[in-house]
């Protein structure tokens, strides 16, 4: 390499390799920001840095293999145990050991395929909320029959498939799709979604409101919340089984924690109103309307982590649309209570009265 | 129990009085971007809203909140009504063909009747109607804007440069000669002169009008009205041309009398100034809410680069009076109540679906300037890129090995089905050279056969409808 000024015409070979190299570059960025302008907001974000060391990650497995084998060494001397005794009962005992393994299997190949199905999920709202930044043509259109497809496995969803294939035509491209595909199908599943928190809401704040002891009522939340994860899960189309509920719930538990932070400042104000104006009439009922509230709350995530298309400010889903149902069933609950009391007293009252009545009537 | 009853029903009326809502958008654009098709679409639009499943992003229509709508008399009686039955019929007639061109102001009114969202305003009354005012006026006429700052004299100056051009001087040079032989400084009788006047007047049009049709660009030396005169066509207002011989130019116009040919040329600027162009702005600014500007970019792009940068020009020129729109010295004149424009790219549908994105940023880009300047006036400024009637089919065929996004129409002449790729739309401004380069044909397909009970096909007219009209439907 020389130090002398030198310059290449457009007929010499390193020209054109800088023209293409040039070319390649200019492709690259222009594919990617194609009429798209940046938000300067969240433009960085931290990666994670977090690297568990080797020897961390061998814990748990080393050891459920250990537990595994163990167990396993320990079944089998206990059947040629029993086997030795009598064969007919080292058989049974065997078949009885074979099911429990079969089965156990069984769940946890489901467990892993819901948990991949999440996965799945996940990958697809990244793919979707991609779309949503950039102004591409003809990619969403599979995407979304594929999502389609998932949720028609698990819901009934002819109606809104049907109207959401009336509005679509080809010239829309990716964003106005996806807009339409919001607006139709997953509108639809919002609000039964948001039914079925309700549900569970209303019932888990009734049901601890009424319950006598504190240990029923975190088994009773455990069991709500749990039973109302699978069921939006499936409305979502990925279906989550024990073992996913159970990933499930933690992700709902650390988006509550860490994203809901400041919707928790904005709903806390209402909430402790609420709260407030229970109180006075009961702690159950206010302990009652707290779980209804927390597991409106865990209902909300839960569609936040199963929607294929991420909610805007204008389709998300509020905790004031399930509060006000919490509140009424429980001050419902709470006031019937209290009437039935008088009611009963009054009637008594009433009875008598008649009685007297009845008896003066006949003295005459 | 009478009285409450009759104040009831009073206050009803009143409260009712008070949801009637209006809202007045106006459309212009330069001829030939398909004004008059955007205007019989929009009413064939909102006459089929309450179809279901149909405009799909008009927020009242995707709540099913929209439940009927129909054409109305507008109150402003002299303005002449949008020839709707006309301009829908020929698009459906037995030899379909566009519907003729805006020549003049006029307006349509729909009542559309919705129900009402705002959840304090659904306890007073259930419904609540919107009347659309849609008012169509020639977009030559806006640039007649900056003539208002502009007296005689600097207007003539202004056209002496401008006819000076080289460019224009084929055009142009008979007519420079008979300007500069006419005697400014003799006093004449007015209505003797009259008629030499016009024709003189009619040469200097006819001059510029030619240069202009093959230009494509529109300039201060040639009047709004000269263009398209409308009511005036042959009024003596508009027999007047500018000075431009250098020599009485540089005098002070003091001196003349008032009989001189150049007096009573400048009497007629000024009237036309004061009569003509002021009431426009006045009306114009006073009412509207709502403006689109259409703008054909495909015909911009098949054209050469130097009609491209006149166009731009012509088209900045043009959205510059909305940027006025809230400076002052206008704003103490016409009190302008613009709060949304909407430049909007129109015969989308000669392009295929996935180049759309490209060509609205072609135009977004071209007129990037100027819509950051009325963005700064604190109007609403959006761009798409719609096709008011859409005429072709998007289809994807293979080409050489690729995969191609094509559109399907009908061929102008023979009428039989043809698939067109127009070649690649820039997404960005270019230079000359690239220009050169540039090989597009947007070639326009016939009007289809549509059914006249079915709403007319289009592209993103939902859309433009929520940008104007959707933010009203409360």
């Amino acid at each position: 390499m020389s130090d002398k000024p030198v310059k290449f015409y457009s007929s010499d070979k390193a020209h054109q390799k800088a023209e293409k190299l040039l070319n390649e570059q200019f492709e690259a960025t222009s594919k990617t920001l194609v009429g798209k302008e940046f938000d300067n907001e969240l433009a960085i974000t931290l990666k994670s840095t977090k690297k568990k060391s080797v020897l961390k990650k061998l814990f748990w497995p080393s050891l459920s293999t250990f537990v595994i084998i163990a167990a396993g060494y320990e079944a089998t001397s206990f059947i040629t145990n029993l086997y030795n005794q009598h064969w007919l009962l080292g058989s049974a005992v065997g078949f009885l050991g074979g099911l429990i393994v079969i089965s156990g299997t069984y769940s946890l190949y489901k467990g892993w395929r819901s948990r991949t199905r999440l996965k799945k999920r996940q990958r697809q709202q990244e793919a979707i909320s991609g779309l949503l930044e950039v102004s591409s043509y003809g990619q969403a259109n599979s995407l979304l029959a594929e999502v389609s497809e998932e949720i028609a496995k698990t819901a009934n969803i002819d109606k809104l498939q049907q109207d959401y294939d009336k509005r679509k035509q080809q010239i829309h491209n990716d964003q106005e799709l996806i807009q339409i595909y919001s607006s139709t199908i997953l509108k639809g599943l919002d609000s039964a979604a948001i039914e079925v928190v309700t549900k569970h809401a209303t019932e888990a704040a009734a049901m601890v409101a009424l319950s006598p002891l504190a240990a029923v009522d975190m088994a009773l939340v455990a069991w709500r919340s749990s039973k109302m994860i699978q069921q939006l899960s499936a409305l979502y189309g990925c279906p989550q089984t024990a073992l996913g509920r159970f990933e499930m719930t933690k992700r709902v538990f650390k988006n509550m924690m860490l994203a809901g932070a400041s919707e928790l400042v904005a709903d806390a104000g209402v909430e402790l109103l609420g709260k407030g104006l229970t109180a006075t009439i009961s702690t159950k009922a206010a302990q009652g309307i707290g779980v209804g509230l927390l597991i409106a709350r865990m209902g909300l995530q839960t569609m936040h982590l199963c929607r294929p298309v991420p909610y805007n400010s204008e389709t998300k889903p509020k905790l004031s649309q399930v509060r006000k149902s919490v509140l009424s069933k429980v001050i419902g609950l709470v006031k019937s209570a209290s009437s039935d009391k008088s009611n009963k007293q009054g009637e008594k009252v009433k009875q008598q009265e008649a009685l007297k009545q009845h008896n003066d009537y006949d003295d005459s | 129990m009478a009285w409450y009853h009759k104040a009831k029903s009073k206050a009803e009326k009143l409260v009712h009085r008070g949801l009637d809502r209006h809202v007045r958008v106006a459309v212009t654009g330069l001829s030939g971007a398909g004004k008059t098709a955007f205007v019989t679409s929009v009413i064939n639009q909102l006459l089929h809203a309450p179809v279901e499943g149909h405009l799909t992003f008009l927020e009242p229509c995707r709540e099913r909140r929209f439940k009927a709508s129909k054409l109305a008399m507008h109150q402003e009686l002299h303005i002449p009504k949008f020839d709707y039955q006309g301009c829908f019929g020929s698009l459906v007639d037995a030899n379909p063909i566009w519907p003729s061109s805006t020549r003049n102001i006029s307006q349509a009114n729909i009542s559309c009747r919705y129900k009402v969202k705002d959840k304090w305003l659904r306890k007073v009354s259930k419904d609540s109607t919107l009347t659309v005012e849609i008012l169509d006026y020639p977009g030559e006429w806006l640039l007649d804007l900056p003539l208002l700052r502009l007296s005689f004299k600097e207007w003539s100056e202004l056209c002496q440069q401008y006819l000076r051009r080289e460019r224009r001087q084929q055009y142009a040079s008979d007519v420079v000669k008979q300007l500069s032989e006419l005697q400014y400084s003799e006093p004449v009788d007015e209505a003797e002169i009259d008629k030499l006047l016009s024709s003189v007047a009619n040469d200097y049009r006819t001059a510029l009008y030619d240069y202009r049709k093959y230009n494509k660009d529109f300039s201060l030396a040639l009047p709004g009205r000269f263009l398209l005169p409308g009511e005036l066509e042959g009024s003596p207002v508009l027999s007047f041309f500018p000075v431009i011989s250098s020599d009485i130019l540089s005098l002070d116009w003091e001196q003349f009398e008032s009989q001189s040919l150049l007096k009573i040329l400048e009497r007629r600027y000024n009237y036309y100034q004061k009569h003509i162009i002021r009431p426009f702005f006045e009306e114009y600014f006073s009412k509207v809410d709502r403006q689109i500007v259409l703008i054909d970019t495909n015909s911009i792009l098949e054209s050469d680069y130097e009609s491209y940068l006149d166009f731009k020009h012509t088209i900045e020129r043009l959205l510059e009076g909305f940027s006025y729109g809230r400076s002052n010295w206008l704003k103490r004149l016409f009190s302008p109540s613009i709060d949304k424009l909407l430049i909007a790219t129109t015969k989308a549908d000669l392009v295929p679906p996935d180049q759309h994105a490209s060509l609205e940023s072609f135009m977004q880009k071209t007129v990037a300037q100027v819509k950051n300047d009325i963005g700064y006036e604190g109007v609403d400024v959006e761009t798409m890129a719609i096709a008011s009637v859409a005429t072709s089919e998007p289809v994807t065929t293979e080409h050489d090995g690729k995969q191609l996004h094509c559109v399907k129409g009908l061929d102008v002449e023979s009428r039989e089905s043809v698939i067109h790729y127009p070649g690649k739309v820039p997404s960005k401004t270019l230079s000359r050279e690239e220009w050169r380069k540039l090989e597009i044909d947007f070639s326009p397909f016939a009007v289809p056969c549509f059914s006249p009970d079915e709403p007319l096909p289009h592209i993103r007219m939902d859309k433009v409808l929520q940008f104007l009209i959707g933010d009203k439907f409360v």
